[in-house]
């Protein structure tokens, strides 16, 4: 009966979090231990009691207050001077700035929506197809929640106890990976139609995109050298980031007003909560089917069909791209790490950042792809080109992604070689 | 009945092997009409969590810190005094006098649990990061504990910042600079590695670590007087066991360190300064008759 | 009345939300200088933590007003208007069963009865429910942890107001309003 309640309830468009939590009561109440309720509340509250998620507000305050002091933009004409002259140039620098952007972005749809705006108009102009440019600027999203930092991996690790440090190491290969893969299918598709020519920067133009450029890479720098170097905590480093972008945006680049900050923290507070609600939520229904065993019992299931790690990675990649179909990224690693990584740990032997790095990827796959596709959506919003006619050039961007699921299944090193 | 159990440590360790010990012998020994499930690494919550839910009936059973308890039932924190063992056996010993004992008679108003025998953990350490030659390079110093009112107070005392932090991210903050030291017993700072990012680990021995073993008080009021005999006089003999574990471990996890740390020294009260002094006027007027009545079994038992 | 009620209600928790975040980031900016100069402050973190949670309670509350929430419209989008109409009730129905809900188990565990009972005893009140919520402290900031947790009773009463008001305050059947 839980099951259907369950999903009958996400049919009808009951908000995520709150199926959650009415999962849960209809679960304890059909087992009869009742006496769960009166810790029910208490159990909300303490799931998110977590220092790891203060990375969250944090993360959605960087990524603000970038998009307000005009530091986008500054880092797409850096991309230029490495790349721009090239045959396809502005396809790699659309490539470059993603990356770039992913070292600062924890979030693909954030990135996609930032992005889209500003690079998809750019290679119109230079003679690109609209389709394709929308195509390579949504999957380059994908980036932002594999090369760290990771509003992803922060979840993931707090749901999964272990260290979001070493999570974000865990994405950096991965990430490389996926940018060479890109790389390729823009060679691919280049080599096939044809692109069109960019020109190289002259020098003084190259110095002064340079130079406009390096205030705003210093908020990469603080992040990822942050963590690194141990000046600061993975959480530390967003919040140091936030502080940086805003200087940057108010001094060094005078785009950005002091009075508009109440408005960012109002937007920061309530993308935050939803968020962080859902994570509350997703801890009380871990709670309960533990205190049920459940995860042992479906253990048993999968356990009969195979004892091979990596068959079970693949079937639960399978499982990962039907659930990414239909349910929003960050939504389905919260229903489904709690039921999930304890079998992949127990019953597999699997690291729990190959598997984190796994679903995190084959999760924000399903941001680009239909019926629930948010990440397409945003993309075609912002760049006002059909869902359909993005599609029909993101698909060989799929594939590649799909082909990299594959590897990082079979090879956990490629997810475990950069934790100490 | 199916009684579940909960506790913070994972898997290999002595509490929950321990814990799994008990299962099994009290399945056999019922004859099949009980049993335990075991849920360990903080699966159903911190240890604040699980004392909830051991009040409310939601869980039947735990192996729990005494810190965690001394927070409902404070004299408790008395085990904590500075140097009151002078090393790991000598704080086995005091464990098992009647005073310890009879400290447990106040649970079940105080916290809702009965406590059915005592356990324990590895006498205290200080990792730290940078050179430690005196009490003095601990002040202003952020130091990880695990946050109870003796260790605060200790820490305090010493003008330090004692800072909680769970488990599984003291291995990152150490490394990264988040704390400057940490507070630890041997068998942690060995398995999980934490002098690979220290300058000095101080041997100390300055505060002992008990256990408790807990049951519900509200499911104990619904247990037969055979079940009760039964199941409190195997728990408290499988959580005695492991203070043997931890007298018979101590010294070769402190051998291993010793080996590979960068600097190691064994220092004792004095390197503390009036730290101890402090400690111990804070809780002359906190617990003064528990104070006393430890120090007393602390030296019937000194050898 | 109650419409306008639920928007004032989410106006307050919205402004106080976004506050909160400010507060946290100026907590944790705070930890990292204070660090590095020597001078850690050990309560920071727990402050900043408790921060988080309220904003994040507040801001789920007034969500429920506002209706930014996550949910899978799929299906729903491809029905009819007036299927779709249902549906919303029925959704409005069961966010407000979940709201009920909250407030109940806030009051199992809070148990305000029991404790005017004994006369805000606190002693006395534990000995009789074995509800030991008003004896657990915080960590390191010295106050009582019920405090902290008010935060869910809020939350439950906030919820409970808004889900009312959305269900009260829907307009009625298009067809029925054209009539
Ligand atoms: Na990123
Ligand atoms: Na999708």
């Amino acid at each position: 009966m839980t099951p259907l309640i369950f999903i009958f309830q996400l049919l009808i468009a009951v908000p995520v979090a709150i199926v959650l939590a009415l999962t849960s009561v209809w679960y304890i109440w059909e087992s009869g231990n009742t006496v769960l309720y009166a810790s029910f509340a208490q159990k909300m509250f303490s799931g998110i009691e977590n220092y790891g998620l203060l990375a969250i507000p944090l993360f959605m305050l960087t990524g603000e207050l970038m998009n307000e002091g005009g530091m986008t933009r500054r880092l797409i004409n850096a991309a230029r001077v490495f790349v721009g002259g090239f045959r396809g140039g502005l396809a790699y620098i659309n490539l470059l700035a993603n990356m770039f952007m992913a070292a600062i972005i924890g979030s693909a749809t954030a990135q996609i929506a930032v992005m889209s705006r500003a690079m998809v108009p750019e290679m119109e102009k230079e003679g690109y197809d609209k389709g394709f440019a929308a195509a390579t600027t949504a999957a380059g999203g994908l980036l932002a929640p594999v090369i760290p930092p990771s509003m992803m991996f922060v979840i993931y690790g707090v749901l999964a106890q272990i260290p979001i440090g070493d999570m974000f190491l865990a994405g950096i290969l991965p990430g490389l990976l996926l940018s060479v893969a890109f790389a390729g299918v823009i060679a691919l598709v280049g080599f096939r139609k044809g692109f069109p020519k960019g020109r190289w920067y002259n020098s003084p133009e190259a110095v002064s995109a340079l130079l406009q450029c390096l205030p705003a890479m210093l908020i990469p720098i603080a992040i990822i050298g942050g963590v690194l170097f141990g000046i600061a905590t993975p959480t530390e480093s967003a919040a140091v980031a936030s502080l940086i972008a805003f200087v940057i945006g108010w001094l060094v680049y005078g785009e950005f007003k002091p009075g508009a900050l109440f408005g960012i923290f109002k937007r920061t507070a309530v993308n935050a909560s939803m968020i962080v609600f859902m994570i509350a939520a997703a801890n009380v229904f871990g709670w309960v089917i533990i205190y049920e065993a459940l995860p042992q019992k479906l253990a048993a299931l999968i356990t009969s069909v195979t004892s091979d790690p990596f068959l079970f990675l693949l079937i639960v990649n399978v499982i990962l791209l039907v659930v990414g179909m239909l349910i929003d990224g960050i939504a389905a690693i919260i229903l489904i790490t709690p039921i999930l990584l304890p079998i992949a740990m127990t019953n597999y032997d699997i690291s729990p950042y190959q598997f984190g790095v796994v679903m995190s990827l084959n999760l924000v796959l399903g941001l680009l792809t239909p019926p629930v596709g948010v990440g397409l959506y945003i993309a075609s919003t912002m760049s006002g080109v059909s869902p359909g006619g993005i599609l029909r050039a993101l698909w060989p961007f799929l594939i590649a992604v799909g082909l990299v699921l594959i590897l990082l299944s079979r090879f956990a090193w490629l997810s475990t070689a950069l934790i100490g | 009945k199916d009684f579940r159990l909960g506790l913070i440590t994972p898997p290999p360790h002595i509490w929950t092997k321990a814990a799994e010990a008990f299962g099994a012998e009290l399945k056999e020994k019922s004859g099949g009409a009980h049993s335990v499930t075991v849920f360990p690494a903080q699966q159903l919550g911190n240890e604040a969590e699980m004392l909830q839910q051991l009040q409310t009936g939601a869980l039947d059973m735990a192996f729990m810190t005494v810190a965690e308890v001394s927070n409902r039932a404070p004299d408790l924190g008395a085990f904590y005094a500075p140097f009151l063992a002078s090393d790991i056996s000598h704080a086995g010993r005091i464990l098992r006098t009647d005073t310890a004992k009879g400290l447990l008679d106040q649970l079940p108003a105080k916290a809702g649990v009965v406590g059915t025998g005592y356990g324990m953990a590895g006498l205290r350490q200080i990792v730290a990061r940078g050179k430690i030659d005196s009490a003095a390079d601990l002040a202003g110093k952020k130091i990880r504990i695990t946050p109870f009112t003796p260790n605060l107070d200790f820490y305090n005392a010493l003008g330090a910042a004692p800072t909680p932090m769970p488990l599984p991210d003291v291995y990152d903050a150490l490394a990264n600079g988040q704390v400057d030291a940490i507070d630890m017993d041997a068998e942690l700072i060995w398995v999980l590695k934490y002098y690979e990012n220290a300058d000095t680990v101080l041997q100390s021995d300055h505060m002992m670590f008990p256990m408790v073993g807990l049951v519900s008080a509200k499911v104990w009021a619904g247990l037969s007087e055979e079940d009760r005999a039964m199941i409190g006089e195997m728990m408290a003999r499988h959580v005695d066991g492991t203070i043997d574990s931890y007298v018979a471990k101590e010294q070769p996890w402190l051998d291993e360190i010793r080996g590979v740390a960068k600097t190691y020294k064994v220092v004792d009260a004095s390197f503390f300064a009036d730290a101890v002094a402090k400690w111990n006027t804070i809780w002359e007027a906190k617990a003064p008759a528990t104070l006393e009545a430890l120090r007393k079994a602390a030296q019937d038992t000194a050898q | 009345m109650l419409g306008r009620i639920s928007a004032f209600w989410a106006r307050i928790e919205i402004t106080l939300a976004a506050l909160l975040a400010a507060g946290v980031t100026l907590l944790i900016l705070l930890n990292v200088v204070t660090r590095n100069i020597g001078a850690a402050l050990f309560w920071v973190d727990e402050l900043a933590i408790y921060a988080m949670v309220w904003m994040t309670f507040l801001g789920a509350s007034a969500a429920l007003h506002y209706g930014h929430t996550v949910a899978i419209t799929i299906m729903t989008d491809r029905l009819p208007a007036a299927v779709q109409h249902v549906i919303a009730r029925l959704v409005d129905a069961i966010v407000l069963g979940f709201a009920l809900a909250m407030l109940w188990f806030c009051w199992l565990w809070f148990a305000p009865a029991a404790l005017i009972g004994n006369g805000f005893d606190v002693e006395a009140f534990q000995g009789a429910t074995f509800n030991f919520i008003y004896a657990e402290p915080t960590a390191t900031l010295g106050v009582k942890k019920a405090w902290v947790w008010l935060a869910m009773p809020v939350f439950a009463l906030g919820a409970t107001l808004h889900a009312l008001a959305n269900m009260l305050g829907r307009s009625p059947l298009p067809q029925e309003a054209a009539e």
